[in-house]
């Protein structure tokens, strides 16, 4: 059997739902291509009024956040320590590697002069907060990578590079926990240049605040929705009564999250804050359905212990909490009074659909092949245990 | 102009009627903004609100074609309410004359009309003279025939609810420009008149001129600093054409072309420049005789000589008229064999175009001598059009650019600068200087190859402009200045002066009529003299009194005069009536006067030997009453040929005098509105210049027809819709632009809608479309031959021709 | 970003559209200067003559052309668009590659070989003026750079030379000047309002009209400084930075700490167990 043909079988051997994302993530791929033969304008609905749009807004601005989980577990675990989530570390870790390679791919294809990217190096500006953010993202996705390696390594069983990645471990969640705050919540100050642009609902000071707030909430729930997900699909062990421990610390951030915001809006905004209905009811939908109701959920004993209902509450706060807030804030908010409408192109819509997919692909495929759900610590010996057809005899290291 | 284009910053009102300076003369504005801020008042009289009109301080709408009804009331109002310059129209106009019992008006029509010529006996209206042939005048203006008397009497039809019954203009507008204009007339103040095609493309255009300038008598506003009539001229050498004698009826410098009956040198001398009675008057014309034998030697040099009239019998003498159209007529009536076209497009340019385009198919031969293929050099191949019925064989010749080559422009303010060559003519491009040298030598070697019927004014021509590749522009300028034939002696009051043979003349002072002068143009005498080429002349400096005359800057016909009849700007004593903006002073210690070259060096008229301002007429005074206007001493207001009602001022409906032309109408069922042309910033006339620059096609593309809100709701037209327009000419298509800008006339109680379109549309070059011209008559003005491109009657569809 | 620089010498343009009669010389004379392509236009795209619509890839500056009655009286305004170039420029701020520079001169440029295409500049401007070359496949920004390979040399921009009346260009203090002196001395002709005098901090076009600028298409635009905006959070930058990491390090060295002495006692316990079973 040739590797070819291995492959094939391997695919052939998929859940339908993963042959559907690799049609997706394909389809993608060609649009993405398109893009680059034919150009931007050729290929997506971006003009003069509308510089930035579905890819900048949702492969950007949002996946960001949504990518947030691998530093907040990482934070949380390794730093306070509280040994009993780890299972939930490697696939958040994961998450995030994917989300930030994605995210780097989806500036790329933005980018009108994409082979020109390494000029952010060669020439940097400290005032802009593009800059800080392109810093960030490389260098906290080189970190989730090396974060990434160490179930690689295992499965091949690379035990010197794994030892040393595992001294390393605490410093890169530190520094990547250090780093991700600082994209996180520059993010939002992008949005700090758009004075008269961005309608006072969501223009404030503390923008950049809000959204490393919400990056942070979000970043939990994502992973709440993830083990409940890899449970029901991937068949890997209930986490529910583990997860508990992180609805219990997601009402504080919903809660000081919704604080400032309503702060900022009565102390910090410009006025007049509710002169365009559809503006007004997006934000709405937003502040109730995305953070008050959560909040309220997340406060109930029953709900926060319940797998399908804390899935619940965290769906909220992801889709609406997180999604709606940032393309409020990049996209629909900066929508001016009786200017044109923008929807993104086919091609536009297919790329993103196409990451998307990739994204979840990626995952399940990794999950198939990687030991990204064993749960053991640090000190675990893996090298016999690991459970796929692994590598030939080893000195074990003796214990500590 | 009479003044210039920057002494517009020195006027205290401009009124610009029938001319939109920022859209056509753009750089006008830079003096017009600047006289604006010193607190001057902008009024724009305009059918259409304009670019300019969005500048004014005042904007009046007119009806087209009622420029004399407009200012006939200014000049009753100005006289009604007493607000005119009493001095100066008593001194320095002929109002104190007394006018024979020849002038009558009645209903409409002056005395003297010959129905069969269709024309008046214009020698029937003179003044009275006492025996000697001087005439009868009375300084206190009461006698009831003097010229004052008679005008009050015309123009007392002429009050403001009569007017705006004509005009259409808004009453309450009407009265401001009145109140603010005329109040120029007190001293101290001044106001200057613009305009252009507005005022004179009308069958009734020549008076409306006369309008204006009668304004500006009364008022005392001529020859003074920011006064004046000022024509803003066209074609940017237009004013240097005409002073060479472009027009069918003149020669270079305005000398009359002689007619049939003018049969010796000696009878058209005495018939075109008389001498004068009045003791005063420098009578300037007097010497025109000079001017004509010394342009007769510049013409055919040595062979012009004193025994044979200097050659006076090579000039063609023509009887009747041959203008633009009467040409037009002839080529379309198959008379006319060849047709040069040097630097002109009658395809788009001249009116009732399809006629114009079908009679260039009648020609044996077409040249065009153009920078662009033109609509008139395609026409052969033009939409609709068969290229096999047309024999006409067609010659391009590429012509070089302004820039492209040396020579003096002249502007509307008489200025001459000099030019340089920028950059080398494209391709084989030849300057029209080379073209018609070449023209000339051989033409000339056939004559003499095959001789003719009279090869004598084409071989004996003088033709002294060297030997090189292309003829020398400076021998041209030269000869146009004048030079001395041998040596000569003048005594010049107190002094003689020498000169040798070859001298150039100093100014056409010295020109004489005995063949020992020699001048192309003796109006530019002065122009390149010993001193050099008085054209390049780049020096900065003004005036002390700081009226922007420059007058070490180029150089301006007259002898360098900035500012024609500038003798009416002083008092009889010599000082100025307006002491903020001396023009000229008499200075009567040193006898002599400082400021501009005056109109005559001559003393102040007090002074015993001193002179009327009004050098150029026989009476020395500025004529309130016209002794030789074809169609009539007064302007009246008649309707334009095309009109939509009758003429409420008199039973006459249109200009007597008028050639009306073929195929006109004032069927108000076919035709309920009124038709106007005329051009904008962004398109240059015929539009061969524009219409192949992208970035001038890329702000305006398409022909297009303005009109008003109400007439677009009435015909259901929207912005931007195809609409056609029908006249009994033909008809055109184009975009509808629907504006505000656009209003209905009201009209003897009517409301009549106007139809505006730009004419610089054709077939030819990068942007094209219908061309106004297929709608315009050939009506026409009795003393211009001007067509009456403003004012015409015309329908409009909504859709395309198809619909 | 500091707005303390003495900007008083700052090569400005002084617009008075109570002069402008809307010839487009200087819509054209950019073209010609910049060598810009001509657009594809059709009748026309907008109110008057207006046409190309706005500015784009092709356009530079354009003439805003607005034809309206107000109070029985015809209004036909004529606004030219272009750069404003800031004192302290939005675009500057926010382009990652500092593509954008503030000349000392004024003008701010831009050098098409930095940029990487991301359009922050476009979403940056509060006058919305970078275009986009949208038809290439690897499209640059556009904007008018204030011709300044032609202030360099002690010329006028190409526009301000071509227009017969309506701009003025010299320091920006002597054209604040001469707003105010032209507001004072004929105060019924203009709006008392200097349109660049402190919009966006203040700019290097300035603008005097007689209709109210909302009118003919001026956008209202901030004050403050938009760089400084986001200054006040970047600023923060390295400290959030340190102390996030430095809490972080400090609170898991706490953690692990106890976790060591938590070990320890275990082993002893361990060892102490297994010492009693070999009495026994
Ligand atoms: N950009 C540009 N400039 C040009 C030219 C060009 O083609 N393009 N052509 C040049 C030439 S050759 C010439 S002759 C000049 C002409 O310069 P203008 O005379 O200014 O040009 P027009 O637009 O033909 O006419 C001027 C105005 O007269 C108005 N008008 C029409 N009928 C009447 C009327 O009965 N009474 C009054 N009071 N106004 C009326 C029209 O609405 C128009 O606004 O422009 C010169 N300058
Ligand atoms: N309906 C309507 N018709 C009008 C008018 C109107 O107001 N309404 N206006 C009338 C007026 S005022 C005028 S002046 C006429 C103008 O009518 P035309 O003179 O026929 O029109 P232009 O387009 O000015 O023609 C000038 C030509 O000279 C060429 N040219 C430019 N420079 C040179 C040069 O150096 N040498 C040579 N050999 N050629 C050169 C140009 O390319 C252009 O083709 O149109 C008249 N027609
Ligand atoms: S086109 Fe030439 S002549 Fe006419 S206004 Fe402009 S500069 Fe003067
Ligand atoms: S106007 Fe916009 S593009 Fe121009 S300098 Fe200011 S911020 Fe930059
Ligand atoms: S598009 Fe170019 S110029 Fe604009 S911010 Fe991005 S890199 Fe800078
Ligand atoms: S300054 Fe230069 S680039 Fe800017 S609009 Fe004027 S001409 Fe164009
Ligand atoms: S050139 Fe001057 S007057 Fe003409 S449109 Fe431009 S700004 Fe206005
Ligand atoms: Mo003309």
């Amino acid at each position: 059997m040739t590797a070819m043909q291995k492959v094939v079988s391997e695919i052939r051997s998929f859940h339908l739902f993963l042959r559907i994302l690799i049609v997706l993530v394909t389809a993608g791929l060609f649009a993405a291509i398109a893009r680059f033969a034919f150009g931007l304008g050729a290929t997506t609905n971006l003009n003069d009024v509308y510089p930035w749009g579905l890819w900048i807004s949702f492969d950007v601005v949002t996946s960001v956040p949504l990518a947030a989980g691998a530093f907040v577990l990482g934070a949380i675990v390794h730093c306070f320590n509280i040994k009993k989530l780890e299972p939930l570390v490697r696939p958040a870790i994961v998450t995030g590697f994917l989300g930030y390679s994605l995210v780097c791919l989806g500036l790329l294809l933005d980018l009108g002069q994409p082979h020109r990217g390494w000029h952010v190096f060669a020439y940097p500006n400290l005032h802009s907060p593009m800059f800080e953010v392109a810093l960030c993202v490389m260098s906290y996705t080189t970190v989730a990578l090396l974060e990434f390696l160490a179930p690689v390594f295992e499965k091949f069983g690379f035990h010197l590079p794994l030892r040393f990645l595992r001294t390393l471990e605490l410093p890169l969640i530190v520094l990547g926990a250090a780093i991700a705050t600082l994209h996180q919540s520059t993010i939002g100050t992008f949005f700090l240049i758009a004075v008269d642009k961005l309608h006072n609902l969501w223009y404030n000071p503390i923008l950049p605040l809000l959204f490393w707030i919400s990056a942070v909430f979000t970043g939990m729930c994502i992973i709440i929705i993830e083990a409940v997900m890899v449970h029901r699909y991937l068949d890997q062990p209930d986490e529910t009564d583990l997860l508990a421990t992180l609805t219990r610390i997601i009402p504080w951030f919903l809660g000081i999250y919704l604080v400032l915001k309503i702060f900022a809006l009565f102390y910090l905004s410009e006025r007049p804050l509710f002169d365009r209905p559809v503006l007004t009811t997006l934000f709405a939908i937003e502040m109730i359905a995305g953070i008050i109701i959560p909040f309220i959920m997340f406060l109930h004993k029953r709900i926060r212990t319940d797998g399908v209902l804390q899935l619940r509450a965290a769906g909220l706060v992801v889709m609406f909490g997180l999604v709606l807030n940032r393309f409020n804030v990049s996209m629909f908010g900066m929508i001016q009074e009786n200017q044109q409408i923008y929807y993104p192109s086919v091609i536009e819509s297919i790329v993103t659909i196409g990451i998307i997919a990739a994204h979840i692909l990626f995952f399940a495929v990794i999950a198939r092949y990687f030991p990204i759900f064993e749960h053991h610590s640090e000190d675990a010996n893996n090298a016999i245990e690991d459970g796929f057809h692994s590598t030939h005899e080893q000195v074990v290291p003796e214990k500590i | 102009m009479t003044n210039h284009w920057i002494d517009l910053k020195n006027s205290d009102c401009i009124m610009a009627i029938g001319c939109n300076p920022a859209e056509n003369h753009p750089i006008s504005f830079k003096w017009i903004e600047a006289a604006v801020d010193r607190g001057a008042k902008l009024i724009s009289v305009d059918p259409r609100y304009t670019r300019t009109a969005s500048k004014a301080n005042i904007y009046a709408s007119i009806r087209p074609g009622t420029d004399i009804a407009f200012l006939g009331g200014l000049i009753n109002y100005a006289l009604t309410k007493d607000l005119i310059h009493k001095e100066y129209v008593r001194d320095y106009t002929n109002a104190s004359f007394i006018v024979n019992e020849g002038f009558n008006f009645k209903e409409g029509m002056f005395d003297h009309w010959d129905d069969r010529e269709k024309a008046y006996d214009v020698k029937a209206w003179t003044y009275s003279a006492d025996d000697s042939g001087k005439a009868l005048r009375d300084g206190t203006l009461k006698h009831p025939r003097c010229v004052f008397q008679l005008l009050k009497k015309h123009y007392s039809r002429y009050d403001v609810d009569t007017v705006v019954k004509v005009t259409g203009t808004n009453k309450f507008d009407y009265l401001r420009v009145a109140e603010t204009f005329c109040g120029t007339g007190q001293p101290g103040k001044v106001g200057t008149i613009l305009y252009a095609m507005g005022i004179t493309q009308s069958t009734h255009g020549v008076q409306n001129v006369r309008a204006v300038a009668m304004l500006q008598m009364l008022l005392g506003n001529m020859g003074i600093a920011g006064g004046g009539v000022n024509a803003l001229r066209g074609e940017s050498n237009v004013q240097g054409s005409t002073d060479y004698g472009l027009l069918f009826h003149t020669l270079p410098g305005y000398l009359p072309s002689p007619e049939y009956k003018d049969e010796t040198l000696e009878t058209a001398i005495a018939r075109y420049f008389p001498k004068t009675k009045e003791s005063k008057s420098t009578n300037w014309w007097q010497n025109g005789g000079k001017y004509m034998v010394s342009l007769l030697k510049a013409w055919w040099g040595e062979n012009a000589t004193a025994e044979n009239d200097f050659c006076y019998n090579y000039l063609p003498r023509r009887n009747g008229n041959h203008s633009y159209l009467q040409i037009i007529k002839k080529m379309i009536e198959g008379k006319l064999e060849g047709l040069v076209c040097m630097g002109m497009n009658p395809a788009v340019g001249g009116p009732d175009s399809l006629r114009a385009r079908e009679g260039l198919g009648n020609l044996k031969w077409l040249v065009t001598a153009d920078l662009w293929e033109t609509e008139t050099s395609i026409f052969w191949k033009r939409p609709g059009a068969n290229p096999k019925d047309i024999r006409t064989e067609v010659f391009m010749l590429p012509a070089a650019a302004s820039m492209e080559k040396e020579g003096s422009i002249s502007n509307s303010g008489r200025w001459t600068q000099w030019r340089y060559t920028a950059v080398e003519p494209l391709g084989n491009a030849k300057s029209d200087l080379w073209i018609l040298d070449q023209f000339h030598h051989h033409i000339k070697n056939l004559y003499k190859k095959e001789s003719g019927i009279f090869p004598d004014p084409i071989v004996k021509l003088a033709w002294n402009y060297g030997t090189g590749h292309e003829p020398d522009v400076h021998k041209v300028a030269k000869e146009i200045n004048g030079y001395f034939t041998r040596d000569t002696e003048i005594v010049d009051k107190d002094k003689t002066l020498e000169f040798k043979k070859g001298d150039q003349v100093p100014s056409f002072v010295q020109l004489q009529d005995d063949g020992s002068t020699v001048s192309g143009c003796w109006i530019y005498s002065g122009s390149y003299t010993s001193k050099g080429n008085m054209m390049a002349r780049r020096d900065p400096n003004d005036l002390p009194n700081g009226l922007g005359m420059y007058p070490g800057w180029a150089w301006s016909w007259p002898v360098n005069r900035r500012i024609l009849y500038n003798r009416a700007s002083v008092d009889k004593t010599g000082k100025p009536f307006d002491p903020k903006r001396p023009v000229i002073a008499w200075n009567a210690s040193e006898k002599k006067w400082e400021g501009d070259v005056p109109d005559g060096g001559a003393p102040p008229v007090e002074d015993e030997k001193g002179v009327y301002p009004f050098i150029m007429v026989p009476e020395g005074v500025g004529r309130l009453f016209a002794l030789t206007m074809k169609d009539g001493p007064f302007p009246e207001h008649y309707e334009p040929i095309e009109s939509p009602m009758k003429n409420p001022l008199s039973k006459v409906q249109s200009n007597p005098c008028a050639e009306v032309g073929t195929n006109v109408t004032c069927d108000l069922n076919r035709f309920p509105c009124i038709g106007t042309t005329y051009r904008m910033t962004e398109h240059w006339q015929a539009g061969a210049m524009t219409r192949s620059l992208p970035w001038l096609v890329e702000l305006v593309p398409d022909m297009f027809v303005e009109i008003s809100q109400a007439l677009a709701n009435e015909k259901d037209i929207r912005n931007g819709d195809r609409v056609t327009v029908v006249t009994e000419r033909g008809s055109i298509e184009g975009f509808a632009l629907v504006t505000f800008r656009m209003q209905p006339f009201v009209v003897n109680g009517v409301s009549i809608e106007q139809v505006g379109m730009p004419w610089h549309f054709g077939y030819a070059g990068l942007a094209t479309g219908d061309s106004a011209n297929v709608l315009t008559s050939g009506a026409q003005s009795p003393s211009s031959s001007i067509p009456e491109f403003k004012a015409f009657l015309c329908n409009i569809f909504k859709g395309g021709k198809g619909a | 970003m500091s707005t303390e620089r003495d900007l008083s010498n700052q090569r400005t343009f002084l617009i008075d559209l109570t002069k402008c009669t809307g010839c487009r010389a200087c819509q054209v004379a950019c073209k010609q200067w910049n060598q810009m392509e001509a657009e594809k236009t059709s009748f026309f795209e907008g109110e008057g003559y207006q046409n190309p619509a706005t500015l784009s890839e092709y356009t530079l500056t354009t003439i805003q052309f607005k034809d309206y009655f107000h109070e029985g009286k015809n209004e036909f305004s004529f606004y030219k668009a272009m750069c404003m170039h800031c004192n302290d420029p939005a675009c500057v701020s926010v382009c990652p590659v500092s593509a954008f520079i503030k000349t000392p001169e004024g003008p701010v440029i831009y050098d098409t070989k930095r940029c990487i295409g991301c359009r922050f500049c476009m979403i940056a401007c509060p006058f919305g003026i970078p275009r986009y070359q949208w038809s290439k496949a690897l499209p640059l920004v556009v904007k008018c750079n204030g011709c300044y390979s032609r202030v360099k040399e002690g010329l006028k921009p190409a526009c301000a030379k071509a227009c017969p009346t309506a701009i003025e260009y010299g320091g920006r203090q002597e054209m604040i000047d001469e707003a105010k002196r032209r507001l004072a001395v004929n105060p019924g002709r203009y709006m008392n309002r200097i349109y660049g005098l402190e919009e966006a901090g203040g700019t290097s076009v300035l603008y005097l009209s007689a209709v109210p600028f909302d009118d003919i298409g001026f956008r209202n635009v901030t004050r403050r400084p938009l760089p400084s905006r986001t200054w006040a959070a970047l600023r923060f930058v390295p400290t959030a930075f340190i102390t996030m990491g430095g809490s972080l390090a400090f609170i898991s060295w706490l953690t692990h700490r106890k976790e060591k002495i938590r070990r320890e006692k275990e082993m002893k316990e361990v060892e102490r167990a297994s010492q009693k079973g070999d009495r026994s």
